[in-house]
């Protein structure tokens, strides 16, 4: 009997022993580790647009360009660039440039990658970007000039050169479409190490960069789907810095001594769509006023989001291309949006249903349901709808909805890119993402005339008259907030990290001070 | 079609990816295509990641294993043990302890033990890691273990215990219940009168017979401890296939969601054979003839 007790007593005092000497290891002073919230998926350059992945990515690849942390475009793999005409773009490339498996970076291999982007499934999803490439030449028989010309005027072509990242011909080429997703050769500072799936993914500093080689020489990726277990590891000094700190969580991250929150306006803006069928209420501009002035923002930041978020008039944030300053949100008014509801005949209001995805955006559901609690105050009875993103963006894709919740920021920083996707008519290649069938002749015609533009000021100064338009006199959109991103980091080993606009963690920007 | 073609793809790319993969066929012809190819252990690639999906879950199923017979060992060992003790004085103080504390073992929730479990030993006291595997040894190309590595091990405490929580509480009352209706059999008053050692009574004579139903009951729940481990998994981050099949849902991955599925059954299906013959030997009343 009592030797019964005894071996168990044993064992568990074995067992916490065992623990108390590995919970010590400390970690290199060169190393660091970043938990993500959603799991990368793939290291196939454009296989995905996703900034899970593409922020990860920029550690092993470069692109012809490279925009630092305050969003600038700078020098990448080409010295520079410059637009001949409107469809001709010339880049000189870098030289000296190898890849990661000892390649040499050549214009072949840009050739190649831009050519790549064209092919379907599962290869990329840049096919529209891929799709408007016409030709990639040598310029006089000099491999390190280049021009690239492109079928249509593509205004933004060089601002999307900092996410198309440039592969290697020969590696890519030879291997399946598998392995160059599970095992990554780039020009960048980090070469691929190991992935695990679900556990870690190991990057090393590449000793051979043409550029400065950066100080921390192993950096570790986790993905912690979890929120809890997040909280959990970074509390616990397990992981030098978190990204995403649940809003509901922020202050319980806050309020801990050994962690400190970093925050970050987002460039997402979170809007909702509404279409304009021919003989719908909301065909009615005065009836758009009305819901737009029906919700109060206000509430939605302070009560939904926790006061992570800041009221957004407008879809673009403020470097992109289009932004205008003057637009102003229209203010909470449901006296006035009951009014409005009456000159357009719906003294009643009318019905509704409002679309969303629930497990996309910071509390996009949520949300959803605070709209619909406002509009009913002033007669608007809304139907909601929300569901998992897997089902939302089909329907998106099929242009069904008639009023529905989306975000969106644009890599390229350019509001003509964002409107031919967002608001524009339905048809081939433009309006991919217009869900509600969102159609306005004055301004698509507003979009072409832009995109005949070379000019960029004076391109910038018809995009932005096209962004006051849609916003203030056709009300194309309710936009309600930017969100905050908020990073939370270790204090424990002097981690120096300022988070970037686009969310992706560059390891180069990073440095550890002991 | 979406996440197949990518977000930017126009109506006709969408068009030339449904034709590539064969998914302009009526459902009947896709179907035998798809059972053909399973037959071979070809389910087909990932639409997220692009390679074999049969890859992808065989790579995380030596974690999954892993932690399942960790918690199985746990269970069985506090499991049997405590319920031995427990029915030796089954009236004393610590006893009524651990009886009570089994009845919360099989009704908290698995994902509050995991959470509860973090918060004490990771956050509060700081003596065990929150998430992941740890440091782990290749064995073979796509089969790591943390068996034997300090790190690994010190991993594998929560995440086991977690999952072995509820087998750990059925286990101890099922060895309890059978060891009070032993104790009270003739042969063991006998056993007891003939002066035999206490140790000799007890695990040779006493739990032998008591065994029997808890065997059978641990290893029906294996299989489930493999196949099931996902909430843990998640709540942990352990790198197991419960959380590549929670992945794949989200991303609506369903080569591997269908493949996975598949995998599981075969593995339950062989556990449960397992046992079943397993009961002959230890039972050999119930042996077929």
């Amino acid at each position: 009997m009592r030797r019964i007790r005894s071996t168990i007593i044993l064992i568990v005092i074995l067992g916490l022993i065992l623990t108390t000497f590995t919970s010590g290891l400390a970690a290199a002073k060169d190393s660091i580790n970043v938990a993500v919230g959603s799991p990368p998926q793939t290291m196939n350059p454009h296989g995905s647009d996703s900034d899970a992945n593409l922020g990860i990515m920029a550690n092993i690849f470069e692109g012809l360009l490279y925009r630092d942390i305050e969003g600038h475009l700078v020098p990448g793999l080409a010295t520079s660039y410059e637009r001949l005409d409107d469809l001709t773009w010339r880049f000189t490339l870098r030289q000296g440039v190898k890849f990661h498996n000892g390649n040499d970076f050549t214009w072949e291999d840009v050739k190649y990658t831009f050519n790549r982007l064209k092919e379907p499934y599962p290869v990329s999803e840049f096919l529209a970007f891929g799709g408007s490439i016409e030709s990639v030449e040598m310029v006089d028989g000099d491999p390190w000039t280049i021009d690239v010309k492109t079928r249509i005027s593509v205004p933004y072509f060089a601002d999307n050169l900092h996410q198309v990242f440039i592969m290697d011909k020969e590696s890519t080429e030879s291997r399946s479409i598998g392995d160059i997703g599970q095992n990554p050769i780039g020009t960048g500072p980090y070469k691929f190490a190991e992935w695990v799936k679900g556990s870690y993914l190991k990057l090393t500093a590449n000793e051979d960069y043409w550029g400065e080689v950066p100080p921390i020489k192993n950096a570790e990726i986790t993905p912690i789907t979890e929120p809890s277990t997040r909280l959990a590891a970074i509390v616990s000094g397990q992981v030098d810095i978190l990204q995403d700190v649940p809003v509901e969580l922020f202050d319980t991250v806050a309020g801990h001594e050994d962690v400190e929150v970093v925050t970050i306006p987002a460039r997402r803006a979170i809007y909702l769509g509404l279409g304009n069928k021919k003989g719908s209420p909301t065909s009615d501009i005065r009836v758009r006023k009305a819901m737009y002035m029906a919700i109060d923002e206000e509430e939605i930041i302070e009560k939904v989001m926790f006061g992570h978020a800041f009221p957004a008039a407008q879809i673009p944030d403020e470097p992109t291309v289009g932004y205008d300053s003057s637009i102003r949100r229209f203010p909470y008014d449901p006296e006035r949006a009951k009014v409005l509801l009456a000159e357009a005949g719906y003294a009643d209001g009318f019905k509704i249903t409002l679309t969303g995805p629930n497990d996309r955006y910071v509390r996009d559901a949520q949300i959803c349901e605070a709209v619909a609690k406002q509009l009913s105050k002033v007669g608007i009875e809304v139907e909601l709808d929300t569901k998992p993103k897997a089902v939302f963006f089909p329907e998106v894709d099929e242009h069904i909805l008639d009023f529905y919740l989306i975000g969106w920021f644009d890599g390229t920083y350019d509001f003509g890119r964002s409107f031919t996707k967002l608001i524009h008519s339905v048809e081939e290649g433009y309006g991919g993402l217009n869900g509600s069938d969102y159609s306005d002749a004055t301004l698509d015609k507003l979009l072409e005339e832009s995109e005949e533009i070379i000019d960029p000021a004076e391109r910038a100064a018809k995009l932005q008259l096209l962004n006051r338009i849609a916003m203030e006199e056709k009300i194309a959109a309710i936009t309600l907030h930017y969100q905050e991103d908020a990073y939370a980091v270790y204090k424990g080993r002097g981690v120096e990290f300022t988070p970037r606009a686009d969310t992706w963690i560059l390891f180069r920007e990073i440095s550890i001070n002991e | 079609m979406l996440t197949l073609a990518g977000r930017y793809a126009t109506k006709a790319q969408q068009e030339a990816v449904r034709v590539n993969m064969g998914l302009d066929k009526p459902f009947y012809v896709q179907y035998i295509v798809f059972l053909k190819n399973a037959v071979k252990g070809d389910f087909g690639l990932s639409y997220v990641s692009q390679t074999p999906v049969l890859e992808l879950i065989l790579e995380r199923l030596p974690a999954s294993i892993e932690l399942a017979m960790s918690a199985m060992c746990i269970a069985l060992l506090f499991g049997i043990g405590l319920g031995v003790l427990v029915s030796l004085n089954p009236r004393n103080f610590i006893s009524r302890v651990i009886m009570t504390g089994s009845l919360f073992g099989i009704s908290l929730p698995t994902f509050l033990i995991g959470i509860l479990l973090i918060m004490i030993f990771a956050v509060y006291l700081g003596v065990l890691p929150t998430f992941g595997r740890g440091e782990v040894i290749k064995i073979t190309e796509g089969w790591r273990t943390g068996f034997f590595t300090i790190g690994g091990l010190s991993h594998l405490i929560l995440p086991a215990f977690t999952l072995g929580m509820y087998q750990l509480a059925v286990l101890l009352r099922l060895t309890r219940g059978g060891m009070l209706e032993v104790l009270r059999e003739d042969y063991i008053r006998t056993a007891w009168a003939k002066g035999l050692p206490s140790k000799m009574v007890i695990f040779k004579h006493a739990l032998r017979n008591a065994l029997i139903p808890v065997i059978t009951m641990a290893g029906l729940q294996f299989g489930e401890l493999i196949a099931f481990s996902i909430v843990t998994e998640s709540i942990f981050q352990w790198p197991g296939t419960g959380n590549l099949l929670l992945t794949a849902v989200y991303e609506t991955d369903h080569p591997v969601i269908v493949a996975y599925v598949m995998v599981t059954s075969i593995i339950i299906l062989f556990v449960n054979l397992f046992v079943d013959i397993l009961y002959g030997y230890i039972n050999p009343k119930i042996r077929y003839e």
